[in-house]
């Protein structure tokens, strides 16, 4: 087996991971390239290849890869930026307009000052056709082809390349937007096309015309970039599997992507929930909160034996129907900024001051106090060995920034301004982390946190103190997670079919040939990658509601209780899943419940990197002992000394009692007064509750070899 | 008084918007009736023992300013009586309810065996008993003829359900899915006390008392500098509703003087006249949120929802007057009284603050239809929301909001989507677009309107409407010009042509009958000839102004020059 790398393509830097057969994985990062972010790529990999032992050359280096795994966000700038292909929808007559309408939402309604979000299709573009089904997929009037032909006279004119077809009611019958779709192709054969039923066959018109727009939207510029990072891939050397990150945390080839773009556009941070999943196993776990702080953001998502999906999602302000990942993202980062509101309440960002001008201490030119200036105060940074010392730090900026825009406002000193700012803050990420958990019935302190990001494990003991939360696990590849997840991924498809019907009276005969239909579907996919029927799985599940219940539960099934005929069963999952999502249930109660979508998975499972296992070294921590450093500790409301170790010095088995620092050159970890701190195999930071070795389960001593 | 924390304070402050967040999705994910599952039409908070606002989620701003007042009621109706466990319902208007239809759960929060807050959601439900299903009955003129009153009653008491008091409630509402409503109503209150309950284990009683103050206090502080930046003085304006639902060619003005002075704002409704005979009568909260949501647009969006809010602002508004009704008048049109108080507000303070207010928006006029959907074998009740939402008033530097409907709900009801409405109906949707020149001219144009037009589909259809607008449009400022009319219109299978009152009951609609409606659009702002003439250009491309439009209001020709340039 040859080597796998993950690539990560982000806003400021472009993370690798390089796993090897048998050592250690490594962690590259390269500045990012944003006109073309495959040059980037190829900078890391050369640069890898370059650090080889002895050196080689990109071309010889990439002989010997055997898979690349990439997460892309252009398609995700693209659609942030109006930066998308020129297109042009064809819809029902009479309803063009349900793109723009977005249902008639304004999200701020106490501001007039807030407009409506552009169009991704102008309205002189959007061109209702004659044709019409009504709600059971009978015809009420014929498609019009001439229309159709009239639209696609119009698109040639102004140059559209993008074509999206959505009509009414075709979730039932899409016979007219296959027709519409073939004159389409004969026509405009160089036009990227999508088709409403091909991507999203389910129930929701302004979903469905919303989510179908996107895919066309962005789906040239999806095309252009993967040929153009194929071509420069090939062209150095590489022969071998290249994959895309998806949304829904799985990854898919691009031949695939190609056609399901959409699929990419919240896949920024989709590998992390899986990358989490196996550092959490680790621990005889299969189920972990996971957050990534980094310098604008910070996202949460949970990860009950798979990360938890949800049906549909939003980019900014356009709803997109695909299953993605529930993962939660609120601006806070080291660069979210602190200020007073006018009622006299301090308050962390949204607004960050990014990587330009960066916090007041980075001395690059920003006057307003960011998280980062906060940390440096109390003594969580140390302001000579930021990001292994490369980036200076000045504490005398920071302190004058914060008594100036915080303390002094507030009447408070500078170092409990300084505290303020961490506290509201590390309180922001935790309503994040309940978003993912509480919010979705799931009680955050049954869960491990896993922690990620450059930012992340300074903050997580706070953040798990608020929400009582006893395990945290800071892998040593934490500042990177994303990279090794997509290392994780498995191919992922899903499928959805609306499919109307009582529980009680199912036609049942009708649901089996559903799910065979889609279980076929998947397999066709799965071959065309090259997965064998061995290594495929397919995952059920059934969306259900109250009799006149409006929105539907997703309830999870056994395919055998379809071929069963099990009612009973899928009753039963559904009561209780009510029950945890919304503290009641009707199961005592004579009112039907009715199926509205069948879902499903087709997971292709792909080979994973082995981690190199340590040998246990004994608790002993003193050899990684650097100094003391004051900080400042909550529960003292003041200043203390703490041990200050280096973390890359810190090996399996080795003991830290909190209050501690552990600098690493990507990151610190902050081990608070309420935590201990130990190392475990893979060389990750497990961060527990004082007193809770029960936690850690059956550790070894010594017996790792 | 306990230490007070400047930084636990914005930890409260947070944690309180959260809670309500959640129990509002909690409604929207499990109710039955569109009204609140995707229309949204309700409200969840929070509230202290005494009954004083911590925090809302307002989904419909009229129905928001209602609950805390029915809380602090509560508190002295039940007196010693409130436990742990209870659950109680509330509609009676006569006793600061909103609408017949709006129905709050109330729920106390206990910690320690003492009663230290509520959580509250209010929803407008699909049916309330009464005449006329669906609770819009335009004939009615006492609130016997409108609905089941509700005043404070326990359905839980102590954890318990009273199965009595439960099956009388729902023996007077025709359809079965309103109980469910309530229990989902009731699941978000859950949610709410469940979660201030961990609060209160976290931190105590005492700090949550203390930091509390603090709160109201800092949002005082906020409302109150708000205020002052506006010029001291007394000002005065009008707006005007047309057709009581009994007389016709009736209409009734709204007179409101707003003061400022002190940092406080009080709206005057002593000059407005008095109750009608029919439904189109107010109730003192209904009127109330009213005027407090149309403020609310005028300042800072980023003051927090709590007592401290309420304080700066006072109120007027006579018993016997249209905006607050005499017992036991009829008043479910009561909250759609909200846009014409909005015109009398804004055109009040135009001259005052120029900058900060809107042109008008377009008012309501929606319409309800009920009937048997034969081939599911089910009744249905279908609020015909994609209908009713037209433009927003233009402002200064903002072109109105397209398509967000009536200045009570500001963009926080959707429409229904389309495969659902045709799944929930019988109707079959023909048309639901932009509503071409209806947006009233302006350097900012007003935002537009929408029409819409359906294929009933039960034979035997009852059809209620109610609103207004259809006399006189959004009005422009400042050289802005006014927005277009509403109307509903019928055209039956045999060709004729109904056009019902603003406010009326049609019954024995035949299937096959095409409803029509044109929702307005609103007011522009400024003169239209200094509109930027490339977005003028766009919208003449994009057939939102027409050709015709843009050369007789706007002054532009399709090759881009002013016509009377000289």
């Amino acid at each position: 087996m040859g080597l796998k790398i993950g690539v990560d393509v982000g806003g400021t830097f472009t993370d690798f991971l390089v796993a090897w057969e048998d050592r250690e994985p490594e962690i590259f990062k390269v500045l990012s390239t944003s006109d073309d972010p495959s040059s980037a790529v190829i900078n890391g990999l050369t640069e890898i290849a370059r650090q080889q032992n002895p050196p080689l050359s990109i071309n010889e280096f990439m002989a010997s890869v055997e898979t690349i795994v990439h997460g892309t966000t252009v398609t995700t700038n693209a659609t942030l930026t109006r930066n998308g292909a020129k297109s042009g929808l064809i819809t029902t007559a009479g309803v063009r307009d349900a793109l723009e309408m977005r249902r008639g939402i304004r999200e701020e309604q106490y501001n007039n000052r807030f407009t409506n979000v552009e169009p991704l299709v102008p309205r002189y573009l959007r061109v209702g056709v004659d044709g019409r089904l009504r709600r059971d997929g009978s015809e009420v009037e014929p498609l019009s082809l001439e229309q159709v032909e009239g639209a696609i006279e119009l698109f040639t004119e102004e140059g559209v390349e993008a074509v999206s077809i959505c009509f009414m009611n075709a979730f039932a019958d899409a016979d007219h937007e296959h027709r519409a779709a073939e004159l389409v192709r004969a026509k405009l054969p160089n036009a990227y096309l999508t088709v409403s039923t091909d991507l999203l066959p389910s129930i929701r018109f302004y979903q469905r015309v919303s989510t179908t727009v996107l895919n066309s939207y962005i789906g040239p510029i999806l095309n252009t970039y993967l040929e153009q990072l194929t071509a420069r891939l090939n062209k150095n050397g590489f022969d071998g599997l290249l994959l895309i990150m998806q949304s829904n945390g799985g990854v898919m080839t691009p031949q695939t992507a190609r056609k399901t773009a959409a699929l990419t556009l919240l896949s920024g941070p989709a590998a992390g929930p899986g990358a989490g999943l196996v550092y959490a196993q680790a621990h005889e776990r299969d189920d972990c909160i996971v957050v990534d702080m980094g310098g604008t953001s910070f996202e949460a998502a949970l990860v009950t034996g798979s990360p938890v999906l949800v049906n549909e999602g939003v980019i900014d302000r356009h709803r997109i129907a695909l299953p993605m990942l529930a993962i939660h993202t609120i601006g806070a980062g080291g660069g979210s900024i602190g200020w007073i509101d006018e009622g006299g309440l301090l308050r962390m960002g949204p607004q960050s001051a990014g990587a330009n001008p960066g916090p007041v201490s980075y001395g690059q030119g920003g006057k307003l106090p960011a998280c980062t200036d906060a940390n440096l105060v109390l003594g969580y940074l140390n302001p000579d060995f930021f990001a292994g010392g490369t980036i200076a730090l000045d504490i005398d900026a920071a302190r004058a920034a914060i008594k100036k825009h915080i303390a002094d406002p507030l009447g408070m000193d500078i170092e409990n301004a300084a505290a303020g700012m961490y506290r509201v803050a590390c309180n922001n990420m935790a309503q994040g982390v309940r978003e993912v958990t509480i919010k979705r019935g799931f009680d955050p302190r049954e869960f491990p946190m896993v922690v990620a990001g450059g930012a992340g494990p300074i903050h997580s003991c706070m953040i798990c103190e608020e929400l009582q939360i006893p395990l945290q696990i800071v892998p040593r590849e934490s500042s990177i997670l994303c990279a090794v997840g997509m290392l994780m991924g498995d191919l992922k498809h899903d499928f959805v079919r609306t499919f109307f019907a009582r529980l009680g009276e199912l036609d049942w005969s009708g649901l089996q040939q559903l799910v065979d239909d889609l279980v076929a579907e998947g397999t066709a996919m799965l071959l065309e990658e090259n997965i064998p029927a061995g290594k495929q799985r397919f995952h059920l599940k059934l969306d259900c509601r109250y009799q006149k219940q409006y929105h539907e539960v997703s309830v999870e099934v056994s395919r055998a209780w379809i071929k069963t005929r099990d009612a009973d069963s899928i009753h039963t999952a559904f009561h209780t899943e009510h029950n945890r999502l919304y503290g009641y249930s009707l199961e005592d109660q004579d009112v039907g419940v009715d199926l509205i979508n069948v879902r499903l998975q087709a997971v292709g499972v792909t080979e994973k990197p082995d981690f190199q296992t340590q040998r246990f070294a004994g608790e002993d921590a003193s050899s990684a002992l650097k100094g003391e450093r004051e900080m400042y500790i909550f529960s003292a409301r003041d200043f203390r000394p703490v041990s200050v170790y280096d973390g890359h010095q810190m090996q399996h088995g080795n003991r830290v009692c909190g209050p501690a620092l552990i600098e690493q050159v990507t990151t610190a970890i902050l081990v608070s007064d309420s935590y201990d701190c130990v190392v475990d195999k893979y060389g990750s930071f497990v961060v527990y509750g004082k007193g809770r070795e029960d936690l850690l389960g059956p550790e070894p001593s010594g017996d790792q070899s | 008084m306990s230490q007070i924390d400047p930084i636990l304070l914005s930890v409260y402050a947070r944690t309180f918007k959260s809670i309500t967040d959640e129990m509002s999705l909690s409604v929207e994910q499990t109710a039955r009736s569109p009204i609140l599952c995707e229309a949204k039409d309700f409200v969840t908070g929070l509230y202290d023992a005494q009954g004083n606002m911590l925090e809302q989620t307002e989904n419909l701003p009229i129905l928001a300013f209602s609950l805390a007042p029915v809380c602090k009621y509560l508190v002295e109706y039940f007196g010693d009586d409130i436990h742990d466990g209870d659950v109680i319902f509330h509609n009676d208007v006569f006793s600061m309810g909103n609408q017949n239809n709006d129905v709050a759960v109330y729920k106390p929060i206990f910690h320690a065996g003492e009663l230290v807050a509520w959580s509250a959601v209010k929803g407008h439900q699909a049916d309330i008993g009464g005449n006329v299903a669906g609770g819009y009955n335009p004939r009615a003129t006492e609130v016997w003829q409108e609905a089941l009153r509700i005043p404070p009653v326990k359905v839980f008491d102590r954890g318990v359900l009273r199965k009595d008091v439960w099956r009388l409630i729902f023996a007077n509402i025709r359809l079965e899915i309103v109980q469910h409503d309530m229990r989902a109503q009731i699941g978000a209150c859950t949610v709410g006390e469940r979660r201030l309950r961990e609060v209160l284990e976290k931190y105590g009683l005492r700090s949550f008392e203390d930091h509390k103050l603090v709160l109201f206090d800092a949002t005082r502080k906020m409302m109150e500098s708000e205020i002052a930046t506006i010029p001291e003085g007394s000002y005065s304006g009008e707006g005007y509703v047309y057709f009581d639902g009994h007389n016709e060619g009736t209409k009734f003005t709204i007179r409101v003087t707003v003061t400022v002075k002190d940092r406080h704002i009080t709206f005057d409704y002593s000059e407005t006249d008095a109750q009608t005979d029919g439904f189109v009568n107010g109730t003192y909260t209904s009127s109330a949120s009213a005027s407090i949501l149309t403020f609310l647009q005028m300042v800072n969006p980023d003051i927090p929802h709590n007592e401290g809010m309420i304080g700066p602002i006072d109120m007027i508004i006579p018993e016997g007057t249209i905006l607050n009704a005499s017992y036991p008048k009829a008043t479910t049109f009561g909250n759609h009284l909200c846009p014409p108080n909005a015109d009398a507000i804004i055109r009040a303070l135009a001259p005052v603050i120029p900058d900060r207010i809107t042109a008008g928006w377009n008012n309501l006029l929606a319409s309800l239809t009920t009937g048997l959907d034969a081939e599911k074998g089910e009744n249905y009740v279908d609020i015909g929301f994609m209908g009713l939402k037209g433009g927003s008033g233009a402002m200064r530097g903002t072109d109105g909001y397209d398509h967000i409907g009536m200045i009570d709900a500001s963009g926080g009801i959707l429409d229904q989507d389309y495969e659902m409405f045709e799944q929930q109906t019988p109707h079959l949707l023909k048309k639901h677009e932009y509503l071409t020149d209806s947006a009233g001219a302006g350097q900012w144009r007003g935002g537009l309107g929408v029409e819409t037009e359906f294929v009933i589909g039960s034979e035997d259809t009852q059809l209620v409407t109610f609103g207004d607008g259809d006399f006189e449009p959004a009005f422009g400022l400042f050289g802005g010009l006014e927005g277009t009319l509403n109307k509903i219109s019928l055209t039956y299978p045999d060709g004729s042509e109904v056009v019902p009152n603003n406010k009326d009951l049609i019954t024995g609609v035949p299937k096959g009958t095409v409803y029509r409606q044109h929702a307005g659009g609103g007011g522009g702002y400024g003169d239209p000839a200094r509109r930027d003439r490339a977005t003028l250009a766009a919208e003449v491309r994009n057939g939102v102004i027409s050709a015709a439009a843009a050369s007789a209001c706007y002054g532009f020709d399709e090759s881009g020059n002013a016509e009377d340039d000289s």
